[in-house]
C-alpha cells in the first residue's frame, strides 16, 4: 500500500463545525418537532438510534432511492432504514401485496399460505430446509441461541466480540465495550452493552475476537462439553464492513463440527443483502442456524430463524416452545414474499452487483489518488469506509478508527443530498438506485477528502 | 353456594370424538395443507401456538367479525389473533391508513410524525408521560425488566406464577408450571418454560401467586434488597379471565415503593381491549412502567412501553439502550395512529358494555338452568367460561380442572360457526367492535346446545 497523507485533527474539527451549521439551516422543522416529540416520546424518538447527532432527523416520505425529510429536503438514502429497505422505497410490487392483504385481514395468529411460500423461498435460499418467523431482529437471534441450547442440553454460547445480535439478555454483550473495559485481547471479557442487564446473563457466554480461530480452538477446547454453539455476522457489520479472513468460516464450520457444538449465522444484516442466499451462498458454508430480519420483509417488522432438520426437530417436537402472537403476520408475510420472489430475484443481485462495483471502485480511486488514510469493503447491497489506513480485522482494529472523520463524513454527504446510516454503520444500496445516485455519492465523498487533503 | 352437576367425562370424551369426525369433514384443505406447510414450517406454522389440537387451522381472510379458513368456512371470530384485532377485519380506517402509508415508504429507521401521534394518546389513555415503541410484547416486557433493573440497580424481578410475558429469556418462568415442579404455593419455584433457558437465568425471577398481596410483601421481606420489581398482568388473561381482587393492584404498588422497587403492568393483551385506558382506567391504579403490544396496532406487529419520567430518562440519557430497527415502524405508527385515534374511541368501548350484556344474560342463564359448574368472567373485548363451580383466583384454581369439558366447547363453537382461541382451558377469548349482537347470540346458542348435550 502507498504511503498515506495525515490528516489535520483541527482541521476535521473545523469542518465539522461548518457542517453542522449548514445542516442546521437545513433543518429547522426536525429541530423544532424535536421540542415537541420529548413530551411524550422518550428522548423524541421512537428508539434510542434514532438519536445521532448533531439532531434528530424526522422523515417524511421516500419514493425508490430517496428519502424526504420533514423540512422537505431530498436526499439519496444510503441508510435505508439500516439496511432494511433493499427494495428501495415504495417499490411497486410490495405496495401492491400490503395493499391487496391489508384489505383480506392483517392478522389472525392462524397460518395463511403466504407464510409457506416465503419458508420455501428462504429454504432455497439458505440451503436450510425449516423455518419459523419472527418481528425483529432480536426475536431471531433470540430463538437461535435457544435451538442452540436445546438441542444439544447445554448452556453456554461462544459470541464474537463487536458483533450485534440485538437486544436480547443473553446476546446484548460486548457489543461495543469501551476500551477500558475489554479485558485482554485473547480472553476478552463479557461486558453488558446497556445498564439492566444482570452479569449472571454474561456468565454463560464466551467472548472470542473475529477472525482468529486459535482463539476459537482455545476456547473450545476449555469448554468442552459446555458450549452448546457459535455465533456470529459471518461478516461483520457492526463496526464497519469487516470481512471474514479467508478460510476463517470455512474453518470455524470446521472446528465446530470436530467439538461437537452447533454454528449459527446471525444473517439479519447479510441476508437478502451481500447476495441472493446470503453469506451462505457467498461462502458456500452451511450453519446449523441461520438468523434474518430486516430486508427479508420489504419494510415490514419480520424475522425468521431456519436450521437444519437436526436441529430444528425441538421446534417440531415442542421441546422449545417458539412462539409469539405475531409470529408469521399476514402482512408481513404477504409483502416478505413479494420482496423474496418478484423483487430481490437472481437478476436484482447482478444490478446491485454492477452498482456495487461503481460505488466502491469510486471510492477506492478517491482513496488511492488522495492516499487517504481509509479502506473500503463492499458486498452486494453493503458497504462501508473504515477511517484507518491499515484494514480493520476485528473489533479491537476498530477501535483504532477515527470517529470524527466518520461524523464529519456523514455530515458532508448529508449536506449534499445523500443521507447516509448514523453512527458509521455500513451504507447499503437497494435495487431502484440509478447509477447518478452512486456518482452523487463518490463525489460528495471526493469533495470531503480534498477538503481535507488539500 | 349454588347446586351444579357433576360432568361426565365418559360423555366428554363421545362428545369430543363425535366433533372431532365433523370437523375433519370441514377441514380437509387444512388437513392436507399441512403436510405441505410441514416441509418448509415446522408443524406446519409460524409459531407453536398455531398447532393446537386437533389440527392447525389455515385461514384465507378475514372480514369484520369474521374468518374464512381456506377450506371455504365462515367463522364469528373470538379468537382475534390472540387479541389483537379489537378493531375487527379489515376496517376501513386501518386499511386506509396502511394504504396510503405504504405509498409513501413504510421504513426509513427514523421517527415520522405518527409517532408523536401515537405516543400521545397513549401518554393520555395511559397516565403515563413518556413512550417508546418495539415490534411485539415480548419486546415491551424486556424493556420493562431492563428498565427496572437500570433504574435500581437490583437483579431480581418478581412475577406471578401462571403469567405469560413474551418469551425472551428473563420472564419466561413459571408460565404453566406443572404440580410436579411448581414447588409451595408460598414459595413457588421459579421453572422455565422452555427448554433452552438455562435455569441460572430463571433463578433471578421470583414467583408468588397471583390476588395475594401479602405474598408480595413476603418476597421482599425475604429478598428485599434485590428485587429490581415487579411485572404483573393487571387481570390475568392466561387461566380465562381473573381479575383482580379490590385493592390488590394498589397492594402490590404501595409494597413495591415501600422497597424501592418499580410496579410494572403488562397490558400486552388487556390494553385497549379491557377500556379506553386499559386496566389503569379499569382498577383505577397507575404503575410506573406499563407493556403494550397486540390491540394497539390494529393487526400489525407492533409493541410499546410506557413509563415514568424517573425511569424514561434512563433511556432518554442512553444509560440504558432502547433499541431496535423496526422500533416505531411508519407502517405500524398509520395502523396504530388509525385504531387509537380513529377506531377505539371512547364512545366504541359503550360497544363492548352491549355485547357483554347480551353475553353474560344468555351465557350465566345457560349455565344456571343447566347447573353447569362453570363460572364466567367478562370485561371490555375479554372474557371466558372456566369449567369450575368456583371463580378462580390464581393459576393453581385452574391446574385441578379438566381440560377436556373446555376443549370439548371449543370444537363445539367451532363446528358451530364461532372460533374461539385454542387452548381453550387457558385462553380468554376477545370480542370486536365490529361483532353485531347476532355474532354474540351464536355464541350463546351453541353454549346453550353444548351444555343440553352436556347434561343429557
Amino acid at each position: 500500500m502507498s504511503q498515506r497523507v495525515e490528516i489535520d485533527p483541527g482541521r476535521v474539527e473545523e469542518l465539522i463545525r461548518r457542517e453542522e451549521a449548514a445542516l442546521v439551516d437545513k433543518q429547522p422543522r426536525s429541530i423544532e418537532f424535536y421540542k415537541r416529540a420529548s413530551q411524550s416520546l422518550a428522548g423524541g424518538v421512537a428508539c434510542g438510534w434514532h438519536d445521532s447527532p448533531p439532531h434528530v432527523v424526522y422523515a417524511n416520505y421516500g419514493k425508490g432511492s430517496k428519502l424526504f425529510d420533514l423540512d422537505g429536503n431530498e436526499f439519496v438514502d444510503y441508510y435505508l432504514g439500516y439496511g432494511v429497505m433493499i427494495v428501495g422505497h415504495t417499490h411497486p410490487k410490495v405496495v401492491e401485496a400490503v395493499r391487496r392483504r391489508i384489505g383480506l385481514g392483517s392478522h389472525f395468529a392462524m397460518p395463511t399460505e403466504d407464510a409457506v411460500a416465503v419458508a420455501e423461498n428462504l429454504a432455497e435460499r439458505f440451503g436450510l430446509p425449516l423455518w419459523r418467523f419472527k418481528n425483529s431482529g432480536s426475536e431471531s437471534t433470540l430463538d437461535a441461541v435457544r435451538i442452540m441450547r436445546t438441542a444439544t442440553g447445554r448452556d453456554l454460547v461462544v459470541k464474537i466480540e463487536g458483533c450485534y445480535h440485538g437486544s436480547s439478555d443473553s446476546l446484548d454483550f460486548s457489543v461495543a465495550p469501551s476500551p477500558e473495559d475489554v479485558g485482554p485481547p485473547d480472553r476478552p471479557a463479557a461486558v453488558p452493552q446497556t445498564a439492566g442487564i444482570p452479569a449472571r446473563f454474561g456468565e454463560l457466554l464466551r467472548i472470542v475476537p473475529y477472525n482468529d480461530l486459535e482463539a476459537m480452538e482455545r476456547t473450545l477446547s476449555a469448554e468442552a462439553g459446555r458450549i452448546a454453539g457459535v455465533i456470529l455476522e459471518p461478516i461483520m457489520l457492526n463496526i464497519g464492513v469487516v470481512p471474514p479472513e479467508p478460510g476463517y468460516l470455512q474453518g470455524l464450520r470446521e472446528l465446530t463440527r470436530r467439538h461437537g457444538v452447533l454454528l449459527a449465522f446471525d444473517e439479519v444484516k447479510t441476508g437478502a443483502t451481500i447476495a441472493y442466499g446470503g453469506a451462505v451462498e457467498w461462502s458456500g458454508v452451511l450453519p446449523d442456524v441461520v438468523a434474518l430480519a430486516k430486508a427479508i420483509g420489504g419494510g415490514v417488522p419480520c424475522g425468521a430463524v431456519g436450521g437444519t432438520e437436526e436441529v430444528m426437530r425441538v421446534v417440531v417436537d415442542g421441546e422449545f416452545e417458539q412462539e409469539g402472537t405475531f409470529n408469521g403476520n399476514p402482512l408481513t408475510m404477504a409483502s416478505a414474499r413479494a420482496t423474496l420472489t418478484e423483487v430481490l430475484t437472481r437478476d436484482a443481485y447482478a444490478h446491485l452487483e454492477e452498482l456495487r462495483t461503481s460505488l466502491a471502485g469510486g471510492v477506492e480511486g478517491v482513496l488511492e489518488r488522495y492516499r487517504f488514510p481509509a479502506t473500503v469493503n463492499a458486498f452486494g447491497a453493503r458497504g462501508g469506509i473504515q477511517h484507518r489506513a491499515e484494514p480493520v480485522r476485528n473489533y479491537r482494529d476498530h477501535l483504532g478508527v477515527n470517529e470524527r472523520r466518520i461524523y464529519l463524513a456523514w455530515l458532508y454527504q448529508a449536506n449534499r443530498g445523500v443521507l447516509e446510516p448514523p453512527w458509521g454503520d455500513p451504507w447499503s444500496i437497494s435495487v431502484q438506485h440509478s447509477t447518478d445516485d452512486i456518482a452523487r455519492y463518490v463525489e460528495n465523498f471526493e469533495g470531503f477528502v480534498a477538503e481535507l487533503t488539500g | 353456594m349454588r347446586e351444579v352437576v357433576d360432568i361426565d367425562l365418559g360423555l366428554v370424551d363421545r362428545l369430543i370424538e363425535r366433533e372431532h369426525a365433523a370437523l375433519e369433514v370441514k377441514h380437509r384443505r387444512s388437513i392436507r395443507y399441512q403436510k405441505e406447510a410441514s416441509r418448509s414450517l415446522p408443524g406446519g406454522v409460524s409459531s407453536s401456538w398455531q398447532t393446537a389440537p386437533p389440527h392447525p387451522i389455515y385461514v384465507s381472510h378475514g372480514k369484520g367479525s369474521k374468518v374464512w379458513d381456506i377450506d371455504g368456512n365462515e367463522y364469528v371470530d373470538y379468537h382475534n389473533g390472540y387479541g389483537v384485532m379489537v378493531v375487527g377485519h379489515a376496517h376501513p380506517k386501518v386499511v386506509e391508513a396502511v394504504k396510503r402509508r405504504v405509498e409513501l415508504g413504510t421504513h426509513f429507521a427514523q421517527p415520522t410524525e405518527d409517532a408523536l401521534v401515537v405516543a400521545d394518546n397513549l401518554a393520555e389513555r395511559f397516565r403515563l408521560p413518556l413512550w417508546r415503541f418495539g415490534n411485539s410484547g415480548t419486546e415491551a416486557t424486556l424493556d420493562a425488566s431492563r428498565l427496572m433493573r437500570a433504574a435500581t440497580g437490583r437483579d431480581m424481578l418478581l412475577k406471578v406464577e401462571g403469567t405469560y410475558h413474551g418469551h425472551h429469556d428473563a420472564l419466561m418462568v413459571s408460565v404453566f408450571p406443572q404440580p410436579d415442579n411448581m414447588g409451595p404455593r408460598e414459595r413457588p419455584n421459579s421453572v422455565p418454560q422452555t427448554a433452552g433457558l438455562p435455569q441460572s437465568y430463571a433463578d433471578l425471577t421470583l414467583v408468588v401467586p397471583f390476588n395475594d398481596a401479602e405474598a408480595v410483601e413476603r418476597a421482599f421481606a425475604e429478598h428485599g434488597g434485590r428485587i429490581a420489581g415487579m411485572i404483573v398482568e393487571p387481570a390475568m388473561t392466561n387461566v380465562g379471565l381473573v381479575l383482580p381482587e379490590p385493592g390488590y393492584l394498589q397492594a402490590i404498588k404501595d409494597t413495591c415503593h415501600r422497597h424501592a422497587a418499580y410496579l410494572a403492568f403488562d397490558e400486552v393483551k388487556t390494553g385497549c381491549a379491557l377500556a379506553w385506558g386499559g386496566a389503569v382506567e379499569a382498577f383505577g391504579v397507575v404503575p410506573d412502567l406499563i407493556c403494550l403490544a397486540k390491540s394497539i396496532g390494529g393487526g400489525l406487529p407492533c409493541g410499546a412501553i410506557g413509563g415514568v419520567e424517573e425511569i424514561m430518562h434512563l433511556v432518554e440519557r442512553g444509560k440504558v439502550d432502547q433499541v431496535g430497527t423496526f422500533n416505531g415502524n411508519p407502517l405500524t405508527m398509520a395502523a396504530a395512529r388509525a385504531t387509537l385515534t380513529g377506531v377505539l374511541t371512547p364512545d366504541a368501548y359503550g360497544r363492548f358494555d352491549e355485547l357483554n350484556a347480551i353475553l353474560e344474560s344468555g351465557c350465566r342463564e345457560v349455565i344456571e338452568d343447566h347447573h353447569l359448574p362453570a363460572t364466567m368472567t367478562t370485561l371490555g373485548a375479554k372474557g371466558s367460561i372456566s369449567y369450575s363451580a368456583t371463580p378462580i383466583r390464581e393459576y393453581r384454581d385452574g391446574l385441578e380442572i379438566d381440560d377436556r369439558p373446555s376443549y370439548l366447547a371449543w370444537l363445539f363453537q367451532l363446528n358451530r360457526g364461532v372460533f374461539k382461541s385454542p387452548w381453550a382451558k387457558w385462553e380468554s377469548w376477545t370480542t370486536s367492535i365490529a361483532h353485531s349482537d347476532e355474532d354474540v347470540q351464536r355464541y350463546v346458542d351453541n353454549f346453550g346446545e353444548l351444555a343440553a348435550a352436556l347434561t343429557a
